[in-house]
C-alpha cells in the first residue's frame, strides 16, 4: 500500500492546524471514486492519523460544480461473483470507517454534484456544508442502477435523516438541493458558493473554540424514537414496499433490497450492518440486471457526446413550430421550458389559444411540483409569439413543422416557408414515416430540410429521432443534435426508411398482437403477459393511447414499404370504419371512462377464430418478430450500432429497461437460442418470422450484438 | 436648418379593450411585452440594433418601476439595451416617438423603438390618508395595549379607498375632472347634449365600418388573454355595433349631473391596450433599405388653460403650422383625439373661429376650418377607448395606414393633454 501514488488528492495545511484534502481526478470532467482513488485516500488518513498538528480537515474537490459523481460505475460492472470483489468492497468500507475515526473533526464541502459514493464519503465525515446553488445534487443514487448503497450509505443516513425519510430517499434515488438536504439534516449548513469561503472560516473558527458539535446536533433530526417501534417500523416499511411495487411492478429489485437492508440493520451496530449491506450489495452488483442498466447508462452518456455529424452546429436562438396540435403544442412547450423563443404558427387564433392552454397547463404541472413560480412561468410564457399567416419568421434560427401527416400539406408550407425565412434557417418535419427526400424534392434549399421526430407526450418522451434526406447537410444534422440536447432529449440519427427506427420496430409488435387476436387470443391476456415482461403497457392498451386509426395508417405505410411481412391484420380497419377509434372515442380493444379502462363487451365479435394460445408462444410472437426487424435495421444500417438501437427503443418505447433493450435482450437469451424459436414461428406462422441474415450468422459464429 | 424627416419602420398595435374586461388579468408590462416582441418579431430591424427602448406610460404600475424596462426585457431586448419611461399625460404615447426624435437629431443614437401601454383596469385603489396614518402609528406602537389603543382610533370610512383612475383623471390645480373641464367648452362654445351625442354615434358608426373592413387588422394584432382557457381577443371590443341617439339620450350626465351635458356615452372609453412603432432617419432607413410606413415631418406641445386643457389640439396645430408654414390645405387626414365629444366639436368651432385665432394668436385669420370628411375618418377614441398612454402611438398608426390607403401625402394626429397642453404631429407617407 505504501507505493500508492500520489494522482488523486493534494493536502494542504495552514498555520491553525486546519488541514485541506482537495480531490481532483486527473485528466476527467468530473470525480469519480475508483478504487485507487480509495486507496490513496487510505494512504492521507493513515498519514494524518498521528499528525497531532492537525487541528481539522477539509476535504474538497478541485472541480468546478463537481464534488464527486459518484463511484467508478466502470469498476462497478466489471464485479465478478467472487471472494476478491466482496474483499475490495470490504476494504472501501474500511476506509470510510477509517475517515470515520480520524481523531480530528472532518468537514466535506460540497459544491456541485454529491451522489452516490460521493456521498458516502461526505457521510463519513463529522460535518458537510453544501452550497444551495443550482448544480447542487446530493443523493444516494445506486439504485437507479440497480445496486444499493454499499460503503455504509445505508447505515450513515438515517443517523442524520431518520429511517423513513432514508427509505425515501434511497428508493426514490432522490438527488436533493442544498436547502433541501439541509432542512433534513444531511448537511449542517447549505450557502451560495461565493460565501463558501466565508462559511468554511466560521467552522474552522468554530471547530477550534469546540462550539460546533453543540451547534449542528441541533440541526441533526436522525433515527426517532418511535421509527425503532416495531408497528410503526412495519408500518412504513409497507408503506415503502407499496410505492416501489407500485412504481417499478416489482421488476426491479434493488430498491426493495435497499429497504430490507435498512430494515434489517436499523437497530444494530455499524459494524453488523456493513457487513449485512455488503452481502446485499455483491449479488446485486453481480446482477444481469445491474450491467443491464449501468449499460444503458453508458450508452446514455455517450449519447451525450454525440453529434452525428462532423461539422460544427450552428447556434439556435429563436425557434418556430408550425401546427400546434398535440405534437406540435407539446413541442413548442419543450422550446419554451427551456427558454427558447419559439414562434407558434397555426391557420386558426382558435388553435393557437388553444395550444397555449395546452402549454399553459404542461406549466401548472410543474409549478405543482413546485419546480417553477407563476413569475417564471410568465417569462417563460412571454418569449411565445403566434401567428397566423406566417409572418414574422425572417429572423427564426429553425422551424419545426408539426402538421397532419399530409404530403400534399406539407409542401405548401414548405413553399411558403422557403419565401419567407433566411436561407439560413433549418426546416425540421416532425413526419413520423413519411421520407424527408421526397418531401422537399423541389425545395430550393433541400440541404436545410431535416426530420425530428418527437414522442408523444413530447413532454414526458426523451427519445428524438434525426432523420437525414439524401441532401441534408451535416450543419443541419449537428444543429438540430444539438437543439435536441438542449431540450433535454436523446436524438439518435437514423436513416431514412419507413416508420424510421422505432416505429418500423414496433408496428410489427402491435400487428402481431392483432393477429392473435384475430386468432382468438383474450386481449387482456396478451396485454397482461406483456407487462408482465415489463413493456410499460401490453400492446392493446398502446394502440388505444395512439389511436387506432393512426395506427392503422401507419401500418399500411409499412405494408406498402415492406410488403409481406407487416401486413395488418385486418381487425384494425374494421375498428377504424367502426369509430372505434380507442381512447379519444371511448372505445377500441377497450372501453375507456375517464382515465380507466373496461373489457369492450362487443370485441369479441371482431374475432376470426377462437383459438386458446400457448404463452410462450406469445411472447415470442411480439418480442422476438420486434429482435428480427430490429436486426434487419442494424443489417440495413439505419442505425449505428445495437446500443443506440437499444437506447432508442427504451426511450421511444418505454422497452423495459432492466433488460437493457431489445438486442441486450437477445443477447442474454442466446442468439441461437432466438433464431431456433424463430425458426420454429416461421414453420407455424409464416415468413414474417424467418430469422434475418445476420442473425443466423451470428448465431452460427457465437456472436452476440453487444461485445463485452 | 430643415431638419431631417424620421422615419417610422415599423409599427403595431394590441386591439383596444374595454378596461375591466378582457386584459383585465395582464398587467400593462406584460400587455407591453406581448405588443413589443411582437412588433420586433414582425420588424426586420433586430433587437440588436436598437439604442434604446422609449415607452409611454401614465399610471405606472408599482410593481414595474420604470415599465419601459420592464417590457424591454420581457419582450427580448438584449440586456445591454436602455430603456426609458416617459409621462407627457395624454401624450405620453407621442412623447416616446418624439423623445427619440431629438435623441436621433442630437445623434445619440439611431434606431429608437417607442410606443405607449396602458392597462387602465390596474390603476390601483389607495388607502385613504386617515388608514395610511392609522397604519404607520400602529407600526410605532410598540406594545400590545399601544396597538389596542392606537386601533380605537380606527373609523369604518377609514376603508373606503381612493380610486386612482379618478385622481389620475382630476387636474390637481384646478381641481377639475377631465370631464368637467369639457363641460367649460361646451358651455363656452355652446355645444348641446344633441350634438355631442351625434357626434359620438358617429364614432361609434365609422369605427364599425373600419372594423367590418378590416382595416384595423392593418395595424393591430390578436392576443390570447387568457391562457389557461385559451381565449383570444382579434378586435377593438369597445366598438358600439348597436349604438343609438335614443340609447346614447338616456345616459346621465356624468361629471354635472344636474345641469351637463358630458355623459360615459359621448366621452372616450376607459380602456386597455398597447402599441408601438421602430423609429430612424429617413437616410438610415434607406441605408438599411427599409421601406417605411411613413415619416414624422415635425412636431409641437404647447401650454394653455388647464380649464379648457381640450383646446390643445388648436394650439399646439398653429404652431405646428407657423413651424413649418403648412396651413389645414395641406392636410389631407386629421386625427383629433376624442376625449370628449364636447371637446372635439369645441376644437372644430375654435379651429374655424377667425375670433379665435385674433383673440388667442392675434391673426387674422382662422387657423383653418376641418373638413369633416377628413377628421377622425375610422372613428375614435369614443369607440375605441382612450388608454391614456398608449392613444398618441395609435394616433400616429391610424392616420400613416389611413394615408397608405387612400393614396394620400400628409396628416396631422394631435391631442389634448390633461393638465392643460396640447401636441400636434406631422405625418407623411412618401
Amino acid at each position: 500500500m505504501n507505493d500508492v501514488q500520489i494522482k488523486y488528492f493534494n493536502r494542504t495545511m495552514d498555520e491553525r492546524g486546519i488541514a485541506t484534502l482537495t480531490f481532483d481526478t486527473p485528466d476527467s470532467e468530473v470525480n469519480v471514486l475508483c478504487f485507487d482513488a480509495l486507496y490513496e485516500l487510505e494512504q492521507q488518513i493513515t498519514q494524518m492519523h498521528d499528525n497531532m498538528s492537525i487541528k481539522a480537515l477539509f476535504i474538497e474537490s478541485a472541480k468546478e460544480h463537481i464534488f464527486i459523481a459518484g463511484a467508478d460505475i466502470k469498476e462497478i460492472k466489471a464485479f465478478k461473483n467472487t471472494s476478491e470483489t466482496v474483499d475490495k468492497l470490504r476494504h472501501g468500507q474500511e476506509i470510510f470507517n477509517q475517515l470515520e475515526n480520524l481523531p480530528f473533526p472532518t468537514v466535506a464541502i460540497i459544491d456541485g454534484a454529491c451522489l452516490g459514493g460521493g456521498l458516502e464519503l461526505a457521510l463519513a465525515c463529522d460535518y458537510r456544508v453544501a452550497t444551495n446553488d443550482a448544480h447542487t445534487r446530493i443523493g444516494l443514487v445506486e439504485v437507479s442502477l440497480g445496486i444499493i448503497p454499499g460503503l455504509g450509505g445505508t447505515q450513515r443516513l438515517p443517523l442524520l435523516v431518520g429511517f423513513s425519510k432514508s427509505i425515501e430517499l434511497i428508493t426514490a434515488s432522490k438527488r436533493l438541493k442544498g436547502d433541501k438536504a439541509l432542512s433534513l439534516g444531511l448537511v449542517d449548513a447549505s450557502v451560495p458558493s461565493g460565501y463558501l469561503g466565508f462559511k468554511k472560516e466560521e467552522f474552522s473558527k468554530e471547530i477550534l473554540a469546540g462550539t460546533l458539535e453543540a451547534k449542528v446536533a441541533k440541526l441533526r433530526k436522525g433515527i426517532r424514537w418511535y421509527e425503532m417501534f416495531a408497528p410503526v417500523k412495519m408500518l412504513i416499511v409497507k408503506m415503502a414496499r407499496k410505492e416501489v411495487l407500485k412504481q417499478t411492478a416489482g421488476h426491479y429489485p434493488a430498491p426493495l433490497k435497499a429497504i430490507d437492508v435498512l430494515e434489517e440493520t436499523l437497530t444494530m451496530s455499524l459494524e453488523e450492518g456493513l457487513k449485512i449491506e455488503l452481502e446485499v450489495f455483491e449479488p446485486l452488483a453481480t446482477s444481469q440486471i445491474s450491467k443491464n442498466l449501468i449499460e444503458l447508462f453508458f450508452t446514455s452518456e455517450k449519447l451525450k457526446k454525440e453529434s452525428f455529424s462532423k461539422a460544427e452546429a450552428k447556434e439556435i436562438k429563436s425557434a418556430a413550430v408550425i401546427g400546434v396540435g398535440t405534437m406540435g403544442s407539446g413541442i413548442a412547450w419543450v422550446l419554451a421550458y427551456k427558454d427558447i423563443p419559439v414562434r407558434v404558427g397555426e391557420r386558426s387564433m382558435h388553435s393557437i389559444a388553444q395550444a397555449m392552454a395546452k402549454m399553459m397547463q404542461s406549466f401548472e404541472r410543474i409549478k405543482r411540483r413546485g419546480r417553477l413560480t407563476d413569475r417564471e412561468i410568465g417569462l417563460k410564457m412571454d418569449r411565445v409569439t403566434y401567428t397566423i399567416d406566417m409572418q414574422g419568421l425572417t429572423q427564426t434560427d429553425i422551424v419545426i413543422e408539426a402538421v397532419n401527416e399530409d404530403p400534399a400539406v406539407k409542401k405548401k408550407i414548405y413553399e411558403t416557408l422557403e419565401a419567407t425565412v433566411s436561407e439560413h434557417t433549418i426546416i425540421a418535419t416532425n413526419t413520423s414515416s413519411l421520407e424527408i427526400t421526397e418531401l422537399v424534392k423541389e425545395s430550393f434549399h433541400p440541404e436545410r430540410f431535416v426530420g425530428m421526430h418527437f414522442f408523444n407526450p413530447v413532454q414526458k418522451m426523451p427519445l428524438v429521432e434525426v432523420i437525414a434526406g439524401e441532401k441534408t447537410s451535416d450543419e443541419t444534422i449537428a444543429t438540430v443534435v444539438k437543439l435536441a440536447k438542449r431540450l433535454s432529449k436523446i436524438p439518435i440519427k437514423v436513416s431514412e426508411c419507413a416508420g424510421f427506427l422505432v416505429n418500423r420496430i414496433l408496428m410489427p409488435y402491435l400487428n402481431e398482437a392483432a393477429k392473435m387476436f384475430d386468432e382468438g387470443e383474450n386481449i387482456e391476456h396478451i396485454d397482461e403477459l406483456l407487462t408482465h415482461f415489463g413493456m410499460p403497457m401490453g400492446p392493446f392498451t398502446l394502440a388505444d393511447e395512439v389511436g387506432i386509426d393512426i395506427g392503422e395508417k401507419v401500418s399500411t405505410i409499412l405494408y406498402e414499404a415492406y410488403g409481406e411481412r407487416m401486413k395488418p391484420s385486418k381487425v384494425l380497419m374494421q375498428m377504424t370504419q367502426n369509430e372505434w377509434l380507442g381512447k379519444k372515442t371511448g372505445t377500441g380493444f377497450y372501453t375507456h371512462k375517464g382515465k380507466d379502462k373496461f373489457h369492450n363487451e362487443h370485441i369479441h365479435e371482431l374475432h376470426t377464430n377462437h383459438a386458446v394460445l400457448d404463452d410462450a408462444p406469445i411472447q415470442d410472437r411480439t418480442i422476438l418478430i420486434m429482435v428480427n426487424e430490429a436486426a434487419r435495421c442494424l443489417e440495413e444500417g439505419v442505425v449505428a450500432n445495437a446500443r443506440y438501437l437499444d437506447m432508442a427503443m427504451v426511450m421511444g418505447t418505454g422497452f423495459p429497461a432492466f433488460r437493457g433493450g431489445l438486442l441486450r435482450y437477445a443477447d442474454g437469451e442466446g442468439l441461437s437460442n432466438v433464431v431456433a424459436r424463430l425458426k420454429l414461428l416461421e414453420e407455424k406462422y409464416g415468413e414474417r418470422f424467418t430469422p434475418v441474415k445476420s442473425l443466423v450468422e451470428m448465431a452460427e459464429n457465437g456472436k452476440t450484438f453487444y461485445d463485452e | 436648418m430643415k431638419k431631417e424627416r424620421i422615419a417610422i419602420v415599423s409599427a403595431l398595435r394590441t386591439p383596444m379593450a374595454r378596461a375591466g374586461g378582457k386584459f383585465q388579468k395582464i398587467q400593462a408590462d406584460q400587455l407591453g411585452a406581448i405588443l413589443f416582441r411582437e412588433l420586433m418579431m414582425r420588424s426586420l430591424v433586430g433587437v440588436d440594433k436598437v439604442d434604446e427602448v422609449i415607452i409611454g406610460n401614465v399610471a405606472q404600475p408599482i410593481h414595474a418601476a420604470n415599465i419601459a424596462r420592464v417590457i424591454a426585457l420581457r419582450a427580448g431586448f438584449p440586456e445591454a439595451t436602455p430603456a426609458i419611461t416617459v409621462h407627457r399625460n395624454c401624450a405620453s404615447g407621442m412623447e416616446s416617438i418624439t423623445t427619440a426624435v431629438s435623441r436621433i437629431y442630437a445623434g445619440e443614437g439611431k434606431i429608437y423603438v417607442c410606443g405607449g401601454v396602458e392597462s387602465m383596469s390596474n390603476i390601483p385603489l389607495v388607502y385613504s390618508e386617515k388608514m395610511t396614518d392609522l397604519f404607520s402609528k400602529l407600526a410605532d406602537s410598540k406594545t400590545v395595549l399601544d396597538k389596542m389603543r392606537t386601533m380605537l382610533g380606527f373609523k369604518p370610512s377609514f376603508i373606503k379607498p381612493v380610486v386612482g383612475l379618478m385622481s389620475g383623471l382630476t387636474d390637481p390645480v384646478s381641481g377639475l375632472l377631465m370631464g368637467s373641464t369639457a363641460e367649460v367648452l361646451a358651455q363656452d362654445f355652446g355645444i348641446s347634449r344633441e350634438e355631442q351625442d351625434a357626434f359620438a354615434l358617429r364614432s361609434h358608426q365609422k369605427a364599425q365600418k373600419a372594423k367590418e373592413s378590416g382595416r384595423f387588422a392593418l395595424e393591430s394584432m390578436a392576443i390570447v388573454y387568457d391562457e389557461y382557457e385559451g381565449k383570444y381577443l382579434d378586435y377593438d371590443d369597445g366598438i358600439r355595433e348597436s349604438q343609438t341617439l335614443a340609447k346614447l339620450a338616456v345616459l346621465r350626465p356624468f361629471f354635472d349631473r344636474k345641469n351637463g351635458t358630458v355623459t360615459a356615452g359621448n366621452s372616450s372609453q376607459i380602456t386597455d391596450a398597447a402599441a408601438g412603432v421602430v423609429l430612424m432617419s429617413e437616410s438610415e432607413a434607406k441605408v438599411r433599405g427599409l421601406e417605411p410606413l411613413g415619416y414624422l415631418r415635425d412636431y409641437a406641445y404647447v401650454g394653455l388653460d388647464p380649464k379648457r386643457m381640450g383646446l390643445g389640439p388648436v394650439f399646439a396645430t398653429h404652431k405646428l403650422f407657423k413651424q413649418t408654414g403648412l396651413s389645414m390645405d395641406d392636410i389631407e387626414i386629421v386625427e383629433i383625439n376624442e376625449a370628449f365629444s364636447a371637446q372635439v366639436i369645441a376644437c372644430e368651432k375654435a379651429f374655424a373661429s377667425p375670433e379665435f385665432a385674433k383673440t388667442h394668436f392675434g391673426e387674422d385669420k382662422a387657423v383653418g376650418a376641418i373638413d369633416p370628411d377628413i377628421l377622425n375618418v375610422n372613428g375614435g377614441a369614443i369607440a375605441l377607448g382612450h388608454p391614456v398612454g398608449m392613444t398618441g402611438t395609435r394616433l400616429v398608426l391610424t392616420v400613416l395606414h389611413e394615408l397608405r390607403l387612400r393614396k394620400q401625402q400628409r396628416g396631422l394626429a394631435t391631442l389634448c393633454i390633461g393638465g392643460g397642453q396640447g401636441a400636434a404631429l406631422l405625418l407623411e407617407v412618401k
